[in-house]
């Protein structure tokens, strides 16, 4: 008997004001792949999305491979293999290439993978290093199936792959792929959930459920996906990450860095340093205001992150998702360097590592406030910078202390 | 009688309101004006500190509803939510609006950015303002509800820690009034002015939630009315 790569145990999920689904109950065993159909509204992609862990459950259990991983209580734990998902946004980061995009897949899935024959058979080989902003719709679908098949395609273990709506906006040749490479990865072992309303798809399914009644199929296709994958390991990868994030786009650069400076230059222009030599605690202030700007203009990934619901991919994979926390530190540290050669004229290490410090702590509660309400339908209308001016009062103090050293 | 509950609470609360400035102005005794930089400016205590605690009334109002959200899915709770943030915000703006007003007059200064307590209120208001505002961004749903319910819920954190902080720390902010330990010292029409304004918040604030439970179930049953014209 194949092995469960999912099992939703009686789940209950509310979106909006309705139930959605009302102690609905699925498995999906190794090799099984069930195409979810129906009207619009009726639940396709909330399996998909609770499947992911990505709505909380007013009852029951979520299992990938056996292991609980998500329940009405509250657990949350991460899955052992990571699991295929594309969603109906398509969660990428438009600043990256389509390498880095999917080389960060794979590095999620611990493995080393050459995908040229895949972005091949998609047609968009030639693309590789363009932007993902600079494709197509289309073309930027094609990526996000491709980072959903990928967990699948570079492991030999029975994986879950969470496809939703995954036809949406393709040509009908890279349809035809699509539908081949999933048989492929259901004869592997894969275990496959599609949400669709294209009936092409449904000659992948062993399973059609409109999510009251299922039909059992035969699938004509035999054929496994070649796995050529080898084992490689990343440490400190959501760091790694982040910090290629930033690279790549100079996110930091453009909102923390831009606001130290401007805030540098309001308080050169209001005073003179050299008038204010006997008021210690203000200069010190100052100096410390840059690095506390950009902690309070938040990490920069996050941001990058939450443009195409990137984040919410991450938040699926695994609890920690990338940050630049390494970079917050740096540029307090250069900021508070500069801001007390200017303001200051001195320059105490203390003072410039307590600077890298202040941006750090700041960079990571303003992250957490963010993080709290990216459940939010509309996340980035809600007010919860609201919240920041408290950080004040600890900045206030660390200042004195500073001008105390 | 019954749906006119709410507005007669609100108008017995501001007839006390304004009941409590006359007596501020022209009734109570001036404080000892060696005691204060500006004596006078000590009246607008009638009114700050019972704004505060009806602020406090409310954000436990607040604390109850979302609890009552977040565990028991209850609307009831839902609707003790909305009202407790919409008075949280009024009470604790007029706290802060007319501790701004006497700190300026007293200490030169209208905001201490390191005073403990003035911070931590603040950070309440704020809370209250930031659900009230991020409620109207969102559509109403669970995923809104819940949000906004636990900041709600671990946001009451605040209300202790915002009562003891004079207490644990010395800060610019005076001590404690309600249950202090010099509610001896205030004279006896300075008392009772106070507690004039005490009973008046509360009644504003009580009649306010009562009026905003009405209005929320009033807004939902629209909502379902709206929601069967429109065949959902």
């Amino acid at each position: 008997m194949a092995e469960p790569v999912l099992e939703l145990s009686n789940v209950t999920v509310r979106r909006g004001m309705g139930v959605v689904l009302r102690n609905f109950s699925l498995t999906v065993n190794a090799g099984d792949c069930v195409v979810l159909y129906g009207e619009n509204g009726v639940g396709k992609s909330t399996v998909i999305e609770t499947a992911a862990r990505l709505l909380p459950l007013e009852e029951g259990a979520v299992k990938h491979n056996g292991r609980l991983v998500f329940d009405a209580e509250g657990r949350r734990v991460n899955p052992l293999n990571p699991f295929g998902l594309t969603l109906q946004a398509n969660c990428l980061v438009p600043s990256q290439t389509i390498q880095q995009q999917l080389d960060n897949v794979i590095a999620i899935c611990g493995k080393s993978y050459d995908y040229s024959s895949v972005l091949e058979r998609y047609n968009i080989g030639n693309r590789r290093n363009d932007k993902i902003a600079h494709l197509s719709g289309g073309q930027q679908r094609k990526v996000a199936v491709i980072c959903g098949l990928i967990p699948g395609m570079v492991s030999h273990e029975n994986s879950l792959i969470l496809l939703d709506e995954p036809d949406s906006g393709l040509d009908d040749a890279s349809v035809e792929v699509l539908i081949e490479q999933i048989h492929q990865l259901r004869n592997l072992g894969h275990g496959i959930v599609i949400a669709s309303h294209d009936k092409r798809m449904r000659e992948c399914a062993t399973s059609l459920h409109n999510l009251s009644e299922t039909q059992h199929q035969e699938p004509n296709y035999s054929k496994p996906w070649k796995v050529s994958a080898t084992e490689k390991s990343y440490p400190l990868l959501r760091t790694k990450i982040g910090w290629n994030l930033n690279f790549n786009t100079l996110v930091s650069i453009q909102r923390n860095w831009l606001s130290a400076l401007l805030v540098m230059g309001c308080l050169l222009s209001i005073a003179d340093p050299l008038t204010l030599s006997d008021n210690k605690s203000i200069l010190m202030g100052f100096a410390l205001a840059p690095a506390f700007t950009m902690g309070l203009v938040g990490d920069p990934v996050f941001k990058i992150l939450n443009e195409q619901r990137a984040v919410d991919w991450w938040r699926a994979q695994n609890s920690i998702i990338p940050n630049s926390y390494l970079e917050s530190m740096a540029s307090g540290i250069i900021f508070t360097a500069i801001a007390m050669q200017i303001f200051n004229q001195s320059m105490d290490y203390r003072v410039i590592l307590i600077g890298g410090l202040i941006t750090l702590t700041t960079s990571y509660i303003v992250r957490f406030l963010q993080m709290s309400t990216v459940r939010l339908p509309r996340n980035n209308a809600v007010f919860i910078r609201l919240l920041t001016p408290v950080l004040i009062l600890p900045w206030g103090l660390v200042v004195d202390y500073c001008a105390s050293l | 009688m019954r749906e006119r509950k709410g507005e007669l609470f609100l108008i017995a609360g501001f007839t006390g309101l304004v009941a409590t400035l006359f007596l501020a102005f022209n009734w109570v005794p001036s404080v000892n004006i060696n005691a204060f930089e500006s004596p006078e400016a000590q009246r607008i205590f009638y009114w700050h500190v019972p704004a505060a605690w009806a602020a406090f009334i409310s954000f436990s109002v607040l604390f109850a509803g979302s609890a009552m959200w977040l565990f028991k899915r209850n609307e009831f709770g839902w609707k003790l939510h909305i009202a407790g943030s919409e008075a949280g915000l009024a009470c604790g703006l007029i706290a802060v609006w007319s501790g701004c007003i006497w700190g300026a007059a007293e200490w030169g200064t209208p905001w201490d950015w390191q005073d403990y307590r003035l911070n931590s209120f603040a950070l309440l208001t704020l809370l209250a303002l930031f659900l009230v505002l991020g409620r109207r961004s969102q559509p109403d749903g669970v995923e809104s509800r819940d949000t906004f319910a636990t900041f709600g819920f671990y946001g009451f954190v605040l209300v202790p820690f915002t009562y003891l902080v004079t207490r644990i720390w010395v800060i610019r902010h005076p001590g404690p009034i309600i249950a202090g330990d010099d509610a001896s010292s205030i004279s006896l029409e300075m008392r009772l002015a106070f507690y004039v304004g005490v009973i008046s918040f509360t009644l504003m604030v009580i009649g306010h939630i009562i009026t905003s439970v009405q209005i929320t179930r009033f807004e939902q049953r629209i909502d379902r009315l709206q929601g069967i014209i429109d065949g959902e």
